[in-house]
This record gives structure tokens, C-alpha cells and sequence, in this order.
């Protein structure tokens, strides 16, 4: 059974109707990859699978369990166990400023889920080693740079164990020469099968990494598939135009 | 020419009344710092009913003067009909509510302030992270909010230290009003002067206690 079901799925801004019809399944350990071009609805799509957008209509359900059904939405506390299934990494990061990394990481395992404190030590431990921070646990978010901010904000999305993780777009707010160190860390968990839904600009990494491409236009996706058929042999005129001006 | 026993014998009624000074003040800050955080949140409620309660409290607060709200709660309360023979306090306490009222107003902006400053994908990864609503303002928010604010508070602060000279227009007997009995006893400014030197020291150790705060706070 597929772990994210989408159908559906409609959202508007006043009269501007951001996502229509949206309709997809993601299976377990899938990497699917969002691309498009800029405004075609791809960051509010996935925001709206984590409840951070409302939806107007249609059906989200994450793991067997329907966050929306036809536009009504679960319970507060449905909600929260469904959404507390995925991590989400963000564009700009949002890292605790005011903590360190190793707080950052730390913070929600202790109070959300009450853990212990040598388990979650441990567990931000390995994390800092999987992302290649070790040396800046008891740094504040001030002192790295970019690349390093958001290897602390996917370790930081891991400590809760989730079944599957968003990214909305993780390097668009990145100097080109970091990019490198975080699409590295995204392959390293692909290469682990965590089930990923990465919204993305960076079209080799989409065509590497990705077991399914989803291609947004305009509100809906126009075309899926295999990154072989999106990229090779793209079936749609806008799908086409795109690969080729993106690919250029 | 001035002797040091002069000065001794006016500065020593001085450091008596700048007792009741710092004693305003210490009431003052501790009472309208929480006070003025919950206005704040009541500005920032979904109940729109609180939110106009808090901004009408903030613009009577603001718009009047600290003069004419002391001289109120010291002399006015007890004239009130009915109720006023209950509200005849100590004018100590009156002044004390008075100050403790005003700068919860100017507090709860400052907070206010604070917290626009922070950024809306601090709640989103709060959210995303699963804490509650309460969770997210006393783990993630506040502290930030109080860091932005800070530089504000002390400038308050410093404020709050000078307006306890109006404790002068209601009689109670503070450091400015022990500095204006001996210029009128002994026909000399003197007393000026060294009220003036203690009121700086005061707001000096005051300044020096927020830079501490904000060093500590740097998060760097």
C-alpha cells in the first residue's frame, strides 16, 4: 500500500487556485522528486501534506491514515500523530538561534516526546556524525554558514524518527559551493531508503536521485514518471520546454 | 566653601530617600515586565474582544500622563462615590499600582515589537516538530522575543529609574524630595548636584547590569 496518498487535492488564494486536482502516490522508500517551474504550486503541495497549508478539497492520507478526507480534516490530535510521521526541512533552514546545534537537535525528542536524556545524547551524536558536524555541537546557528545550517536542519528533522521526509527546495538559499554538502547528506539517506518528497530546482540531482518525478505546472502535475521518461523522453509540450530550457 | 561634613549631612537623607526610589523601581520592573507580557499575548489573541480590551488599556495608558495617572490613584480613587472609601491606600502603594499600570503599557509593546521581529518559520518548524502551541512560546519564542527586546527593556528601565521623581508631586518622601528640602533650608544647589551624581549611578549600574544581559545573550 502506498504511504502517501494524495487525491484530489485543491487549493486556492482568493480567486487564484494555487493547486487543482492534485492526484499521486508515493510508495515506501520512494525518493520522488517535485519539479517545475517557479509559482506552479510544488512548495504549497508539499506543505499542505504536513498541515502547514490548509486545503480546500480532496483527500491526504500519510501511512493508511487520512490527515484529510474530501476536504474535512482529522482531529487536533489525529492530526498531530499523522503529521509527526514526516520531518520536514525547510528553505531558509529555521534553525533555533537562540539554541545550539546540539539543542536544536535535542529539543523536540525532549519535550515533545518526552525521551530520555543519555538516548536522545546519543542518538544527536550519531546524527552530528551522519551529517559531518560533529565539531559544531555546542556551536551556536550563528557561526555556520549556509551548507552546514541546513545539515543541522535535516539532522535536527531525524531525531524524530520519521517515516519520511520534505524538502522545500534545501539548497535554493544556498551559495552554489554548498550546495554539494547537503544534496551529498540527501543522497547518503536515499541510499538508506527513507521514503523522501524533495522539492527541487537542481535538475541533476532530481535525475540521480529520484525513483519518480513529478513535474508541476501551473497548479497541477502535468506529467510523472521515472526520471528516464521525464527527462529523456518528457510526453507534454510544457514538460519538454522546461527539461530543455532547464537542461540547457 | 563647601565641607565635607555639609555634604555627609545632606547626602545621608538622600540615601534614605533613594531607598524608596530603588524600592519603586525593583516593585515596578518586577510587577510590569510579566504584567506587560500579558497584555501582549491579549493584543495578539484570536478573541477579538481581549485584543480591543488590551489595545484600549495601552492607549489610555500611553496617551495620559504618568503624572495625572499617580495623582489619580493617590487623591482620586478615594473620592470616587460609593467605592471610594475603599480605595483610600497607603500612597506608597497608590504610586507603586500607578507605575507598576503605565509601564506594563509601555512593556507590553516592547514584547509586542519583540515579537514581530521573529520570524514566521520559527512557528513553522516548531510545528512541524510537533510542540504544543504553549510549548512553542516558552521554548522557541519567548527567549527570542526577550533577546530582540532587551536593548528596549533597559532603555525603559532607565526611564522608569528618573519618572520615580514624581513620587515628589504626591508627598512621598523619595530621593529628589530630600535634595529639594535642604536646597530650601540651606539656599545652596548643592543638594542638586548630588542627587543628580546619584540618580547617574544608579542608571549606571543599571546600564552596566543589560549590557551583562544582552553579552550572556548573544547566542554566539
Amino acid at each position: 500500500m502506498s504511504i502517501v496518498q494524495v487525491s484530489n487535492l485543491r487549493k486556492s488564494f482568493g480567486d487564484l487556485d494555487v493547486l487543482k486536482n492534485i492526484t499521486f502516490e508515493i510508495e515506501k522508500n520512494q525518493v520522488v522528486a517535485v519539479i517545475g517551474p517557479s509559482g506552479s504550486g510544488k512548495s504549497t503541495m508539499l506543505r499542505s501534506l504536513i498541515h502547514l497549508e490548509q486545503i480546500d478539497g480532496g483527500s491526504v492520507s500519510v501511512g493508511g491514515q487520512d490527515l484529510v478526507k474530501e476536504g474535512v480534516y482529522a482531529n487536533h490530535q489525529e492530526l498531530k500523530r499523522i503529521t509527526s510521521k514526516m520531518g520536514m526541512v525547510f528553505q531558509h533552514f529555521n534553525l533555533f538561534p537562540h539554541l545550539t546545534v546540539k539543542e536544536n537537535l535535542e529539543l523536540a525528542p525532549k519535550y515533545v516526546k518526552g525521551e530520555q536524556g543519555d538516548q536522545i545524547a546519543q542518538r544527536s551524536t550519531e546524527l552530528l556524525k551522519k551529517v559531518g558536524l560533529s565539531d559544531k555541537a555546542n556551536v551556536y546557528p550563528s557561526k555556520l554558514s549556509g551548507g552546514q545550517k541546513q545539515r543541522v536542519a535535516i539532522a535536527r528533522a531525524l531525531m524524530m524518527n520519521p517515516e519520511i521526509m520534505l524538502f522545500d527546495e534545501p539548497t535554493s538559499a544556498l551559495d552554489p559551493e554548498l550546495t554539494g554538502e547537503v544534496l551529498q547528506v540527501i543522497k547518503q539517506l536515499a541510499a538508506e531508503q527513507i521514503t523522501m518528497i524533495i522539492v527541487t530546482h537542481e535538475m541533476g540531482f532530481a535525475k540521480e536521485v529520484a525513483d519518480k518525478i513529478l513535474f508541476m505546472d501551473q497548479g497541477e502535475i502535468t506529467e510523472s514518471g521515472t526520471p528516464e521518461e521525464i527527462f529523456m523522453n518528457p510526453k507534454s509540450e510544457r514538460t519538454k520546454a522546461f527539461i530543455n530550457y532547464v537542461l540547457k | 566653601m563647601m565641607s565635607m561634613d555639609y555634604l555627609f549631612t545632606i547626602t545621608i537623607p538622600m540615601l534614605e530617600g533613594a531607598k524608596m526610589t530603588i524600592l519603586l523601581f525593583l516593585i515596578a520592573v518586577i510587577a510590569s515586565i510579566p504584567l506587560g507580557f500579558v497584555i501582549t499575548l491579549m493584543v495578539k489573541s484570536a478573541i477579538k474582544p481581549v485584543a480591543w480590551l488590551a489595545n484600549f488599556y495601552i492607549y489610555i495608558m500611553r496617551g495620559t500622563p504618568l503624572l495625572l495617572q499617580l495623582l489619580l490613584f493617590c487623591f482620586g480613587l478615594p473620592m470616587l462615590p460609593l467605592i471610594g472609601e475603599y480605595l483610600v491606600l497607603d500612597r506608597f502603594v497608590a504610586a507603586c499600582l500607578a507605575f507598576i499600570l503605565n509601564y506594563a503599557a509601555y512593556f507590553a509593546e516592547i514584547f509586542r515589537g519583540g515579537l514581530l521581529a521573529i520570524d514566521k518559520g520559527q512557528y513553522e518548524a516548531a510545528q512541524v516538530l510537533g510542540f504544543s502551541r504553549w510549548q512553542t512560546m516558552r521554548k522557541i519564542i519567548i527567549p527570542q522575543m526577550f533577546r530582540v527586546a532587551l536593548p528596549a527593556v533597559s532603555n525603559e528601565s532607565i526611564t522608569l529609574v528618573k519618572d520615580t521623581a514624581l513620587l515628589y508631586a504626591v508627598a512621598v518622601p523619595e530621593l529628589l524630595h530630600f535634595a529639594q528640602t535642604a536646597v530650601n533650608r540651606d539656599f545652596t544647589i548643592i543638594p542638586f548636584f548630588v542627587a543628580g551624581i546619584i540618580y547617574l549611578l544608579m542608571t549606571l549600574i543599571l546600564t552596566w547590569v543589560f549590557k551583562q544581559l544582552e553579552r550572556r545573550l548573544k547566542f554566539e
